[in-house]
């Protein structure tokens, strides 16, 4: 089998050690499926659509997608062209991985930053939410918190890769 | 100047091997940077603002689901039972399981939304079953990586939600409307060439002293799977549910198929399965929302003009250009995956396709097919990287086959270019 010239599908293997978010991700997961089933359901049997709570559907589609980056970031799962990854002198694909993992280290570190000032301004100028008429900042400021981590798990690749 | 630096960072990084939405989020960044250098913090304010935005969306919410559902009827068991009643149905003799294949591949193409999830289910039955009936192992990795590139044309589709998020005037019903005749074309194109090679190089001899199982017994088994792509897409089209509530249904009718009819998902299973979905569709989910950056600045420091320009003043014409795209599209499906393309190539192209007043429905039809071509094009075939893992088999062994695949895959997609009803009928009479 040759070297796979990108890896564009995650081929996720079942891991025995789940991680915190592995749990959101799924968690997160299931209840979307769960508050979408509810919506049907409860738009025919009372006519009456509960459109509240897309809102908060959208919040847990954020939270899923920055956990499962997490999650795909330990597994080194993300989306890349391996080409050059996997070809070359063994000093050089080191080289080459390593400088991938701390280049998407560095750039979560700097998301973590940016996202983290947008959700202080929700905060600072108490900005409201469009549906629900929430505070705004209860749902963005999740999204630095999960850029931490993916930095983190990022980190972990690379003190895995270095051994 | 800027636009360059843009491309060239993005380009950089991305053959260096960096993620590819690390990659445009990074060009992306740099280029805004540049283009507000006076101003407090560079103007990358923007940048957070646009990836929140783009990814904090309601009708995206179908994307993890049709991902998930994947994962769910991948499990499911109802491959096999589909795959034993098109035996009962098509019969037995050479090329017959390769029609089988596609066939079944274009069914479970209305129930994913795919094309790697539905190579690997499948593939995990015909491959062994055709080894049997004596087909190459590299000749059923071909036709099994090939048909499951019908499936992002067959609704529904994820490459559709995400082409019809990123473009205002192409809604999800009517790209899946439109998907629907190219992709039984498109599984035409396969099982013309698939027939004819096994019977001029003599595979599946052997497949003509099988038994042929009973037909009404098998569809009678095969039923709760075929009526799935009834349940998604006719209650969408009667108007029951959205398309995202039609994923979450199929959801539910997937696990009650697999854990209480054929019994294949048992309770312990399902973490595994939602946390592999929440990976498999964050992973594509991220490089949209980082995409979202890059479009941010391609969209404002007015990069994609010059193109437009450049092919207005070509004198190629509206035919020819769309035939240079689609070349184009094509050849880099070949080493890029299709979502990405969808982010790299849509915010580039619409001033193109504003400038000859293309359909935006059928020019999203034809810009899958080209991605759908890409997905079986060595060297880089997400659904063939399946399919030969799956046979055991190098996709150097597979190039003999899969070229004819792909040559009668290119005809049918031309058929569409040149032929717009063939996408556009379908969405019209539904009134989408």
């Amino acid at each position: 089998m040759p070297a796979a010239f990108s890896r564009s599908f995650p081929v996720s293997s079942p891991s025995k050690n789940s991680t915190p978010e592995d749990w959101i991700a799924a968690l997160g997961m299931a209840a979307l499926c769960v508050i979408t089933m509810l919506n049907v359901v409860v738009r025919y049997l009372s006519d009456e659509s509960i459109a509240w709570t897309e809102e908060f559907s959208v919040f847990l589609l954020v939270l899923t997608t920055m956990a499962g980056t997490a999650a795909a970031a330990l597994r080194d799962n993300h989306i890349r062209i391996e080409f050059f990854l996997e070809r070359g002198s063994a000093a050089r694909r080191r080289r080459l991985a390593l400088f991938g993992a701390a280049i998407t280290a560095l750039f979560f570190l700097a998301l973590a930053l940016l996202t983290g000032r947008m959700a202080w301004d929700d905060y600072r100028y108490a900005e409201i939410s469009s549906g629900l008429g929430v505070p705004r900042w209860w749902y963005t400021a999740w999204v630095p918190v999960f850029s931490l981590v993916i930095a983190y798990r990022v980190f972990q690749t690379i003190k895995r890769k270095e051994k | 100047m800027i636009g360059i630096s843009l491309f060239l960072i993005f380009f950089v990084l991305m053959l260096a091997g960096v993620p590819i939405g690390v990659s445009l989020g990074i060009g992306g960044m740099v280029a805004i940077a540049l283009a507000n250098s006076d101003t407090q913090l560079f103007g990358l304010f923007a940048a957070p603002q646009n990836f929140y935005a783009t990814i904090a969306k309601y009708p995206l919410l179908a994307l993890p689901m049709f991902v998930l559902v994947g994962s769910i009827f991948d499990r499911s068991g109802v491959a096999q039972r589909m795959v034993t009643f098109a035996i009962a149905a098509v019969g037995r003799g050479p090329g017959m399981l390769p029609m089988v294949a596609i066939l079944v591949a274009m069914v479970l193409g209305g129930i994913s939304g795919s094309g790697p999830a539905n190579a690997a289910a499948v593939g995990g039955v015909m491959i062994a079953a055709m080894a049997r009936a004596g087909y190459p192992a590299s000749f059923s990795a071909s036709i099994v990586g090939a048909a499951a590139a019908t499936d992002i044309l067959i609704p529904p589709s994820i490459a559709f939600v995400v082409y019809s998020v990123m473009v205002p005037g192409a809604s999800v019903p009517a790209m899946f409307a439109a998907g629907m005749f190219p992709g039984i074309l498109a599984g035409l194109a396969l099982i013309i060439p698939a027939v004819w090679l096994s019977r001029r190089h003599g595979f599946g001899k052997g497949e003509t002293d099988q038994p042929r199982p009973p037909f009404w017994a098998s569809l009678r088994e095969a039923s709760w799977g075929l009526a799935a792509p009834v349940l998604i897409l006719g209650g969408m089209r009667a108007g029951w549910f959205t398309p995202t509530e039609a994923a979450v249904v199929a959801v539910f009718y997937g696990l009650f198929v697999g854990m209480a009819v054929h019994r294949t998902i048992a309770w312990k299973d399902l973490f595994e399965i939602f946390r592999e979905a929440a990976e498999i569709s964050a992973v594509i989910m991220i490089v949209l929302g980082l995409a979202g950056i890059f479009a941010y600045s391609v969209n404002t420091l007015g990069i994609a003009d010059p193109i437009a320009h450049a092919v207005a003043e070509s004198g190629l014409g509206s035919t020819g250009a769309l035939l240079l795209l689609f070349t184009i599209l094509i050849v880099v499906g070949m080493f890029l995956d299709g979502v990405s393309i969808f982010l790299i190539f849509v915010p580039l192209l619409m001033p193109v396709v504003q400038l000859f007043n293309w359909d935006v429905v059928w020019f999203g039809v034809i810009l899958t097919m080209a991605v759908a071509i890409g997905q079986f094009t060595p060297p880089m075939a997400v659904n063939l990287m399946v399919s030969c893992r799956m046979a055991k088999v190098s996709m150097e062994q597979t190039i003999p086959w899969v070229l004819w695949l792909v040559a009668s895959f290119v005809v049918a997609a031309l058929l569409v270019v040149l032929v717009p009803e063939l996408a556009l009928w379908l969405p019209r009479s539904l009134g989408y």
